[in-house]
């Protein structure tokens, strides 16, 4: 429950969405847009942040759809992550999403809100973060965009105030491609936040790309890290050794894990997915 | 048509596979307002002020209280425990205030509308915090308080709520006359009950004076008592009734929100006002499980035969006594485990800290206490190369033993834990505890442990039943046992049906209990259900039987001695063909010509616990309980040396039941429990920050086992020496397969990674962690 | 567009029945499912946190912790809660096996188990594991569940 009165809105188009996003903020309301809901639900039980009107964007055709346009796959941002593993249209997405929260709760929690979340993992996002060409789509006051994901996401979301996103793209050619593997560590249990979400493509060319969801505060992945684990003159041990030593920012130490017990089991796995890309 | 050893479901079972079963929550009261806890989020201050004035004024609120509200101090043994904080905060979470409103969403608004000023204090964060000379004090006026419930010790001008001691024999002396001695510190976190229906209490005071409270509580007797106490009320003014609750495990055998509910009643000219703890209050501000840090040294012969132990616990009880003292003197009277040794001495400190209080935890202080003697039992049998399974043996209490407050040991009060030593071997298919690696990196070990207890009770603890006989002969059973989960009501009325030969289905027994209609039970707690209960259910069916015969025999024209009873009938012994049905007798006899004598049966049963005593203040001498129940456990593991992680493959459980009343529901309980000690072992612990923040409100921090991490197979077996007094001899088992099984996890990883693992949640980092650490 | 800026009624349907109930805004199906004029308490109050799974009811078939979602969300959907499950196989197997000692949770676990069934009429271990996780059990051991929901998979 959200322990105060909020008004709700379930608009039938992307632009009556971003309209009433302008309207009510002009008013000096506090509108947010949410699709599953779980997050903002959870968040309003512990925090006071003012939420004043929900926007629903599940009416929206576009968010809720997915196939293939062309040469491209694509998910709507309102689709289930259950929608989404049950769909698998890309099994490093139906592999990752499908390591998220519960069973049931992955019934709820949407692709658009997790990748959106405000907690750090986002894990859903990360195998987008992989692909050469990743394009999204998003509901802005120009109108309706796609451009690369790179260009609104940098490890935090560039969306201006309104702004939301509508689904997510990649090259079917490229997509399937990929060998991968996407492993989710925790603490003990299977149900839990990540320590660290690896996933690991390798493209045709013997190319490794690494991505990590629980490393820091937002899902990364570096060309740095990439070109160390594509090193093939070393040992996957070694060169999992290399990227850890090349992260970007210093593992995350908090209640699920110290940093240097992260970063352990952070090297751990790289190794081990190195040798198993590499059998 | 025998009721006992059978798997009879449980009374309720329809209810609750159906939505139909109520729980506190979902009795719903027209009118009824809601309550909130302002849990305080600083771990340790003065309270300057407390300003409700923003709260107050929001609409739909129709009350604010603080602790000038509430001018008294509750406890169950010392009285320290202010309902609302006054002039100090002790604890991250402690209420600070209590807002009552129209609504829920409202009370949650209000909540966040009150607003506190704090001086901050230096907190006292672990027990070696609270243990310095220089360490802030958690009770200023610690020596000063009332004693509700001796004895208790407070050590003024400490943090040390209370210590208990026990002294046999000359430990110094025999230690250092020991061949080889151990010693091992252990250190376990606070943990959750986690149960999962939260705690929530209702209140309502009549126009009349009488006071309604609904609560999801072990202890409605206690709640009455305490209740009328604090606000001056007869006891009979107060009505206290607990539909099922949804799990306990000791948490809820503390009062706490009863007098809370109780005081915004109050507040709003006695309207009924519902407080349901959110979840994280519900962590946070009311009690948990307490902590331990241990020293344990055991002194042996080269043989391994014990000879010495002296032993130091330490418990984190968090910011108020609540039943520590109790706790104390259970850990104090059981602290050798189940072995004979002459020469102990034991001291057992209950410390304050600015963490969350403590209450009773499914075992009462046994878990922890087995942890550590456990952990230095197989330290060793490492030490001398013992088989730890044989260790134990050859130092099993056995009849003729005294335990450590030299309470003499029988085969009736004891059982046997040689036996079940010898049946666990088969079970779990012992190795002798070798650990041996089954593929490159992958080791399995095995670890056993072995548990003692008994109930810890206050000598004068009572129960009561009351069999009503209905017109068809069928019989109603009332009983002042809780149902949380562990049959009690279901074993009560197989005991009554055995009693009066009837089948279960002959017996009705109401799922709640009420003060006013139902007779006392002290508390439902320390798994004496089935012992304390069914006694008075024994004694209430003698009653029934007593009462139908001497009607029948009046009817019958004989002695009452001549007749027996079965079948629903009572029938003349030598010619069963005289006889009357129950049906006959059950509203008074009616004559054929229409005049009736009698009346309706109404059978009477009480129970007393006997031969106990308060263990002395000076030697700890005493009996703490009427019988212990014995056993052991094992648990196989498969260890990954390279990522630390393992997992569970096998855990066992052999006791002495004595007698299995209800074999499903027996095994059932031991499952649980060991399911619950596994978790305990591997996840659970209550966290702090730096500050005394409590870090662990959720599930999402305060992880529980879940399905999928349970080990491969869980193997229980009861070995059965009867507890003579006991109704059918079935001994106490409802909490005890929590007892050992974290020390057996602990042992066999101890084992498999060649460390001495004395710590819990035992999770890959923590050995991760210690095998980096390793020299 | 739809727009709720106060009390308001929605159409669903509740364990088959057709129905027209008040919510606010803010509530959750949760909330609205124990409110005193549906009555529905079957679904529990865990944790309300979308963490112990005790709220758990059908929508739609599926499985939804009726605490995380907005009963504004159910508006047009069918929900199953406990109160509407009558005589199932997996109620049946839960009270074979002593699935339960509170009860606290059951709902929860049946109505999972149940759904899953439907979805999936025979399941392996590692399905059953997959779905019946999303729940907390404090007081049985996993195995009593476990042994239920297969039982019922096989009926």
């Amino acid at each position: 429950m959200i322990p105060w009165p909020v008004h709700y809105y379930r608009p039938d188009q992307w632009a009556d969405a971003l309209d009433l996003y302008q309207q009510l903020t002009r008013a000096g309301r506090s509108p947010r847009y949410y699709l599953g809901g779980t997050e903002i639900i959870t968040m309003a039980r512990t925090d006071s942040q003012p939420v004043s009107d929900l926007i629903d964007l599940k009416g929206i055709p576009e968010i809720m759809a997915h196939g293939q346009d062309g040469d491209w796959l694509y998910w709507g941002a309102g689709l289930s992550l259950a929608r989404v593993a049950e769909l698998d249209a890309w099994p490093v997405l139906t592999a990752t999403a499908d390591r998220v929260a519960d069973h049931t709760s992955r019934e709820q929690i949407t692709l658009g809100g997790n990748c959106l979340s405000i907690m750090p993992y986002k894990e859903a996002l990360v195998p987008f973060m992989l692909p050469d060409r990743v394009m999204i789509e998003v509901a802005t006051s120009q109108g309706l965009m796609t451009v690369p994901l790179h260009d609104r996401f940098d490890g935090s979301w560039h969306l201006a105030p309104g702004e939301f996103l509508l689904s997510l793209r990649v090259l079917k050619e490229e997509a399937r491609s990929l060998v991968f593997r996407s492993y989710k560590m925790t603490r003990l249990d299977w149900v839990d936040y990540p320590l660290v979400t690896v996933v690991v493509v390798r493209d045709p060319d013997g190319q490794i790309r690494a991505g990590f969801s629980g490393w820091g505060p937002h899902p990364l992945v570096s060309s740095q890290v990439n070109a160390l684990l594509s090193d093939r003159s070393a040992t996957p041990a070694a060169r999992a050794a290399a990227a850890i030593a090349a992260m970007p920012t210093p593992a995350l130490d908090d209640l699920h894990a110290s940093r240097a017990y992260r970063t352990f089991v952070t090297q751990h796995t790289l190794a081990l997915i190195i040798r198993e890309l590499e059998e | 048509m025998t009721s006992i050893g059978a798997n009879i479901p449980r009374k309720e079972a329809p209810n609750k596979v159906t939505g139909r079963a109520r729980y506190t929550r979902d009795l719903y009261r027209p009118g009824t307002l809601y309550a909130l806890i302002v849990p305080a989020h600083i771990a340790h201050a003065r309270l300057l002020a407390v300003d409700t004035r923003e709260a107050r004024a929001l609409a739909g609120v129709k009350a604010v209280l603080t602790g000038a509200d509430a001018p008294f101090l509750t406890g169950d043994v010392i009285e320290d425990h202010p309902p609302l904080a006054r002039d100090k905060v002790r604890y991250w979470g402690e209420p600070v205030a209590l807002v009552v409103a129209r609504d829920m969403a409202t009370a949650q608004q209000a909540a966040a509308l009150v607003h506190c000023t704090y001086d901050p204090l230096p907190v006292v964060n672990s027990i070696e915090d609270a243990l310095r000379a220089d360490a802030p004090l958690v009770h200023e006026a610690v020596g000063s308080y009332t004693i509700a419930t001796p004895p208790a010790s407070p050590r003024p001008h400490s943090n040390i709520a209370d210590e208990a001691n026990v002294t046999k024999g000359d430990s110094d002396g025999a230690l250092k006359a020991s061949d080889v001695i151990v010693q091992v510190h252990v250190s376990l976190p606070q943990i959750d009950h986690a149960a999962m229906e939260p705690r929530v209490a209702t209140a309502e005071i009549l126009a009349d004076g009488r006071v309604l409270i609904e609560t999801s509580s072990q202890a409605p007797f206690e709640v009455q008592k305490l209740v009328a106490q604090y606000f001056q009320l007869d006891p009979g003014q107060v009505t206290v009734s607990v539909p099922l609750v949804g799990g306990a495990f000791g948490g809820k055998a503390s009062v706490q929100l009863e007098v809370l509910a109780y005081l915004a009643s109050h507040a709003v000219g006695g309207r009924v006002v519902t407080l349901a703890n959110p979840r994280e209050v519900d962590m946070e501000s009311s009690p948990v499980g307490l902590g331990l840090e241990a020293d344990v040294t055991l002194g042996a012969t080269q043989e391994g035969r014990l000879t010495a132990a002296i032993l130091r616990f330490y418990l984190d009880v968090g910011a108020y006594a609540d039943s520590a003292p109790r706790i104390a003197r259970a850990i104090a009277a059981q602290c050798t485990g189940p072995y004979r040794i002459d020469h102990v001495h034991a001291d057992v400190y209950a410390v304050y800290t600015n963490h969350t209080y403590t209450t009773a935890f499914r075992g009462f202080g046994h878990m922890p206490m087995t942890f550590a003697i456990e952990r230095a039992m197989d330290e060793l049998a490492q030490r001398l190369s013992i088989d730890p399974l044989d260790l134990r043996q050859r130092n099993a209490l056995r009849p003729g033993d005294r335990t450590p407050t030299k309470a003499r040991l029988t085969p009736s009060n004891l059982g046997s834990l040689s036996e079940t030593i010898e049946r666990l071997k088969p079970l779990i298919g012992w190795n002798g505890g070798e650990p041996y690696p089954v593929a490159p990196h992958r080791i399995r070990a095995q670890g056993v442990a072995a548990f003692w207890k008994t109930s810890s009770s206050p000598p004068n603890a009572t129960s009561g039943a009351i069999v009503t006989m209905n017109a068809d002969g069928s019989v109603n059973l009332s009983i002042g046992a809780v149902e949380f989960g562990s049959g009690a009501k279901t074993t009560a009325a197989q005991i009554l049906a055995e009693a009066l030969r009837i089948p279960v289905s002959r017996v009705f027994i109401h799922e709640a209990v009420n003060t006013d209609t139902d007779p006392e039970h002290w508390k439902t707690v320390a798994s004496l259900s089935t012992y304390m209960v069914g006694r008075a259910v024994l004694d209430a069916a003698q009653d029934v039987v007593r009462q139908l015969k001497s009607l029948a025999a009046v009817v019958l024209r004989c002695a009452p001695e001549d007749l027996d009873y079965g079948n629903e009938t009572v029938f003349v012994r030598d010619d069963p063909s005289i006889k009357l049905t129950y049906a006959d007798l059950a509203l008074g006899y009616q004559y054929p010509e229409g005049d009736s004598i009698g009346g309706q049966i109404i059978g009477r049963g009480r129970f007393m616990i006997r031969h106990l005593n308060l263990l002395d203040q000076e030697t700890g001498h005493g009996r703490p309980g009427p019988a212990w129940t014995v056993g052991v456990q094992a648990v196989e593991i498969e260890y990954d040396d390279l990522t630390h992680q393992y997992r569970l493959l096998k855990a066992a459980t052999v006791l002495d039941a004595g007698h299995v009343i209800n074999p499903a529901i027996a095994h059932g309980q031991v499952r649980g429990g060991m399911a619950m000690g596994l978790g305990i072992a591997s996840r659970e612990a209550v966290r702090y920050g730096p500050q005394g923040e409590f870090l662990t409100n959720q599930f999402r921090s305060y992880k529980v086992l879940r399905l999928g991490e349970q080990p491969d197979a869980y193997l229980v077996e009861f070995v059965t020496n009867p507890q003579v007094d006991a109704p059918f001899g079935a001994r106490p088992l409802g909490e005890h397969g929590v007892l050992a099984i974290g020390a057996a996890l602990a042992n066999a990883l101890s084992r498999a990674t060649n460390m001495s693992i004395n710590q819990l949640p035992i999770t890959p980092e923590l050995i991760w962690q210690q095998r980096r650490n390793a020299p | 567009m739809k727009t709720l800026t106060g009390p308001t009624h929605i159409q669903l349907t509740i364990n088959g029945e057709p129905r027209d109930v008040f919510i606010e805004p803010h509530y959750t199906l949760l909330d609205l499912l124990r409110h005193p004029l549906v009555g529905l308490t079957g679904a529990k109050p865990g944790c309300e946190n979308g963490d112990c799974g005790a709220c758990t009811v059908l929508l739609n078939q599926k499985p939804v912790k009726s605490c995380m979602m907005f009963a504004v969300d159910a508006e047009g959907k069918t929900v199953l809660t406990v109160e509407g499950l009558v005589d199932t196989p997996v109620q049946r197997a839960f009270l074979k096996h002593f699935a339960f000692q509170c009860g606290y949770c059951t709902s929860g676990f049946l109505l999972v188990a149940h759904a899953l069934l439907h979805e999936i009429p025979h399941p392996d271990r590692h399905q059953i594991t997959e779905w019946l996780r999303s729940n907390i059990c404090r007081c049985t051991s996993y195995e009593e569940i476990l042994a239920a929901v297969h039982e019922a998979s096989e009926s």
